[in-house]
């Protein structure tokens, strides 16, 4: 069984160049990974690609964990979500290329600090049950399936902007939640 | 967490829309910039997917097809400089429980193969294909003779190329090359001693190359086709 610990020293080896410990951070995470491509991507050929392009990510930024706080798998299943995302956003029009946040050297906590935050799934389930059902749905579907304010909007069958005005008042009171 | 009341609610729901990817490619261009200058702001990224990770629970894990690590290792480390040939330099470089592993390997299957294979030992196969599958070749490889039976099912180099036989071992070497593929679909190839431990466990990929070989020691052409050697049954 595979922990939390094992996982984070596998990053860490990683970041020095030690390629049995890349090989046994695929080995416990790629699945995990594969099916976070396939729920956005919802394609198998274009998730393996992305898959790939994961772990070249996390070979070549495994530098940058250590000072970024993130608890290992959400730093994990982030870099996982931001590719199979931006390779969703490039199938619906040629999107200008961004920046990794993972770039960014940041002063974050120790790891201890981060494993206190790490929130108990109950919580953002709890958070969620106090908006208002439908624009739940919208953050789940933000989240998982990679969905656009258009795709809310029209499935909604509300105009964008007012997506965009429920969505950021939901999101104020749903980071108030996740933060008591 | 505890510095949220003092964040204008504007940054909370931009950071938000930012984690969900919800900001078309200026603002959200415009949002790195301020990550890279505002530490607060970064804070504030980090709690938002530290609470939103929970949502992937539901994701069921999915194993991936054995084609991607090996894609991602031949990606990875076929671009690197020099492979190792020398098992010392490699060993060495590896942590001490592998090498461990291997020297204990080595001495099985160089003295010992009876013992652990019994008489006429355990083959084993790969079948090295394309994604599309429009190159496909099955090996059969017997680590005590060392011999790779080679047939190749489907594919072949262009005009003026060959196709060359690399071993990408588990986890740890650069590719090394067991050489190259004849025009014939059937071929025997033989591992010299050294690399035979090596193979178990590993990946074997065929890379597409001038006539002789690469000339660098590491692929020079597009991987064309990998599959990972697993024990035949």
């Amino acid at each position: 069984m595979t922990t939390v610990a094992d996982i984070e020293s596998y990053i860490l080896r990683t970041a020095m160049g030690d390629r049995a410990a890349f090989s046994a951070l695929y080995d416990a995470t790629s699945a995990k990974l594969f099916g976070v491509c396939l729920r956005v991507l919802n394609n198998t050929a274009e998730a393996e690609d992305a898959l790939q392009d994961v772990y070249v990510r996390i070979w070549r930024k495994a530098d940058s964990y250590a000072v970024n706080g993130y608890s290992p798998m959400t730093w994990l299943i982030t870099i996982a979500r931001n590719l199979a995302i931006d390779r969703l956003r490039a199938r619906k029009a040629p999107a200008k290329r961004v920046e990794e946040v993972f770039d960014l050297a940041a002063s974050g906590p120790t790891p201890e600090e981060a494993a206190i935050q790490s929130s108990e799934r109950a919580q953002i389930d709890m958070c969620l049950d106090e908006l208002e059902k439908k624009h739940a749905d919208c953050v789940r579907g933000a989240y998982l399936d990679g969905d656009t304010y258009s795709d809310l909007a029209d499935r909604a069958g509300v105009p964008i902007n007012t997506m965009r005005t429920w969505l950021r008042r939901s999101l104020i009171k749903l980071k108030d939640c996740l933060s008591r | 967490m505890s510095q949220a009341d003092d964040q204008p609610q504007d940054d909370i729901s931009l950071i938000g829309e930012y984690a969900l990817h919800l900001l078309d490619a200026d603002s959200r261009l415009a949002v790195e910039q301020r990550l890279r200058d505002e530490p607060a702001l970064r804070e504030m990224l980090r709690d938002w997917e530290e609470g939103l990770v929970r949502l992937a629970d539901d994701i069921a894990e999915t194993p991936a097809p054995a084609r991607v690590k090996a894609r991602i290792q031949a990606k990875l480390f076929t671009e690197s400089t020099q492979p190792s040939r020398s098992p010392f330099a490699r060993l060495s470089s590896w942590r001490g429980g592998t090498a461990l592993l291997a020297a204990a390997l080595t001495f099985a299957l160089y003295f010992a193969p009876s013992f652990l294979f019994g008489p006429t030992g355990p083959t084993f196969v790969a079948e090295i294909m394309a994604e599309d599958r429009a190159v496909v070749v099955q090996a059969l490889f017997d680590p005590v003779s060392g011999e790779i039976n080679i047939e190749r099912a489907a594919g072949a180099p262009a005009d003026g190329r060959v196709f060359q036989l690399w071993l990408i071992a588990e986890g740890a070497s650069a590719p090394v090359s067991l050489g190259v593929l004849p025009s014939s679909t059937e071929a025997l190839l033989t591992v010299p001693a050294d690399l035979r431990e090596a193979m178990i466990g590993g990946t074997l990929a065929i890379s597409d190359e001038p006539p002789g070989g690469s000339p660098t020691g590491a692929p020079t052409g597009a991987v064309v086709a990998v599959g990972p050697l697993v024990t035949s049954s």
